[in-house]
């Protein structure tokens, strides 16, 4: 990986990358995220989980703005979530997101999937963009398919396709919205390897997920969602040891058989 | 699709020659039969191009977050679509000048303001059907990679929606040559107005009117030839088989 397209390291300052503060949502008369406050650093992977319906993607998809929140603060690396429409946009370009459904756009091909933005948003030139583009999908393993369109790639490779689009916006964080549960059960490996390979490379990283066995090998940090509340917070293996909170233990029941 | 395009041209600059052919009174108008369709085939052009145009405005207009611009679309889209096309051929060639002397247009134009108001009305719900069939989190995917709202729409969102929009949009515009005809009402000698002089003075409706259908029945096939061609040119998925 050239310096090009390396994440960025470590911020030297300790101000944590995202701020979450006393955040609140309701859906109708649904309230899903009840006065929700954490903070997410730099080169941290954080891994959420939670039942459905816990607000595990809400969260995540306030981060860059897909969803609007009722009350609270959000500030990722110094902007202010709003809807100001410049702060939207840089904020954007800092945050990438990798959806479940992976959306591709199918009327592009695979190198144009991931050099359309860096020309649009960062100015780069198409020669610039799809050499970028190029580099990123080789460390995706995908370098034969540059020329395909997305539905002739299985769901995996999409998926990949996706992670290495994000991957050309440079951004300080990546979003990962169930990136695996959309997928065939031999093809959710391939996937997360990619992943364990940009943890290892320093990227910052917040992953809703029913992977465990990724939380426990790659993440820093696991959150567990429960009716609106972060109801734990712990490293890993505090938190898939002997655990006293009985949702959580239910939980882990139900996802683990 | 481009040798579809080929074709049309080939058939409005050779047309005259198989019209001499046939037996009078074809043979013998064979002139003014080509020209008929000339004008024709300019109207349609003409109009569906404007057509599609507005077709793209209203749409965008219907589904605009603001309230008076889906006013003003749906206003225009109900007001073409209530009203039939003859009306408002002669409403444009003889109200409008009256209203306006900005607004006075010779037969040709005001024929071809007529059509393209209409088809752009029609238009504008096949577009406005492509629009919302793009899924959501194509938006979505377009809005995290920090794409403006522009970028948006002319790269993610308008491509897409044109390709379900196609086969309706081709629809329309096959329609709109037939009902160029009305331009006939206001004096612009078209092919059907074409027909009717040459029927008028050889007082033989069966060969004539025949000849007329024929050629309207050539233009639309291979209009729908290039149609199906544009649709295969934006088939990358290879649903058409």
């Amino acid at each position: 990986m050239s310096a090009a397209v390396a994440p960025n390291a470590p911020s030297p300052s300790s101000a944590p990358l995202i701020t979450v503060d006393k955040v609140n949502k309701r859906f109708g008369p649904h309230h899903v995220l009840k006065d929700v406050s954490t903070h997410f650093n730099a080169g941290e992977v954080a891994v959420i989980i939670g039942a459905s319906g816990s607000g595990k993607s809400t969260l995540l998809r306030m981060l860059n703005r897909l969803e609007t929140f009722d009350d609270g603060r959000i500030v990722v690396d110094g902007t202010l979530v709003s809807d100001d429409a410049r702060s939207l946009e840089k904020l954007r370009t800092e945050v990438g997101m990798v959806f479940q459904q992976f959306n591709l756009f199918p009327h592009l091909t695979v190198l144009d999937n991931v050099a359309l933005a860096p020309r649009r948003v960062r100015g780069l030139s198409r020669p610039d963009a799809e050499a970028r583009a190029l580099e990123l999908l080789t460390r995706v393993g995908l370098q034969d398919h540059v020329h395909k369109h997305p539905f002739q790639l299985s769901g995996g490779q999409q998926q990949r396709v996706a992670i290495a689009r994000s991957l050309a916006m440079q951004p300080k964080v990546l979003l990962f919205d169930e990136p695996t549960s959309a997928l065939d059960p031999e093809m959710v490996k391939e996937v997360l390897d990619v992943m364990k390979q940009l943890a290892k490379s320093g990227m910052t990283m917040l992953v809703v997920t029913h992977e465990m066995g990724f939380a426990r090998e790659v993440a820093d940090r696991v959150l567990f969602l429960d009716q609106g509340r972060v109801a734990a917070d712990a490293p890993p293996e505090q938190f898939f040891a002997a655990q006293d909170n009985e949702r959580i233990r239910a939980f882990l029941g139900q996802i683990l058989h | 699709m481009v040798s579809a395009a080929v074709v049309l041209m080939l058939i409005l600059w050779l047309i005259t020659i198989p019209l001499a052919w046939a037996p009078d009174p074809i043979g013998n108008n064979a002139q003014l039969f080509a020209d008929g369709t000339r004008v024709t085939v300019q109207l349609t052009l003409v109009s569906g191009v404007i057509g599609v145009l507005l077709g793209v405005l209203a749409a965008l207009g219907k589904v605009s977050k603001v309230a008076p611009l889906r006013w003003v679309a749906s206003f225009y889209i109900w007001v073409m679509r209530g009203t039939p096309l003859l009306v408002q051929v002669l409403f444009v060639y003889f109200a409008l000048p009256e209203i306006s002397p900005w607004l006075r247009f010779n037969e040709f134009t005001a024929a071809c303001v007529a059509l393209a108001l209409n088809v752009g009305a029609y238009n504008a719900e096949a577009i406005r059907a492509g629009l919302l069939a793009v899924p959501k989190g194509q938006l979505e995917a377009a809005r995290s990679l920090g794409l403006s709202r522009w970028h948006t729409f002319i790269d993610i969102t308008f491509p897409q929606a044109i390709k379900i929009a196609l086969p309706p949009l081709v629809n329309n515009v096959v329609a709109l040559l037939k009902d160029s005809s009305l331009a006939f009402t206001i004096g612009v000698v078209e092919l059907t107005n074409a027909g009717s002089q040459v029927k008028s003075t050889s007082f033989q409706a069966v060969p004539v009117f025949i000849a007329t259908a024929i050629i309207y029945l050539t233009l639309t096939t291979v209009m729908t030839q290039i149609s199906d061609a544009v649709e295969r040119r934006y088939d990358i998925e290879g649903k058409l088989g």
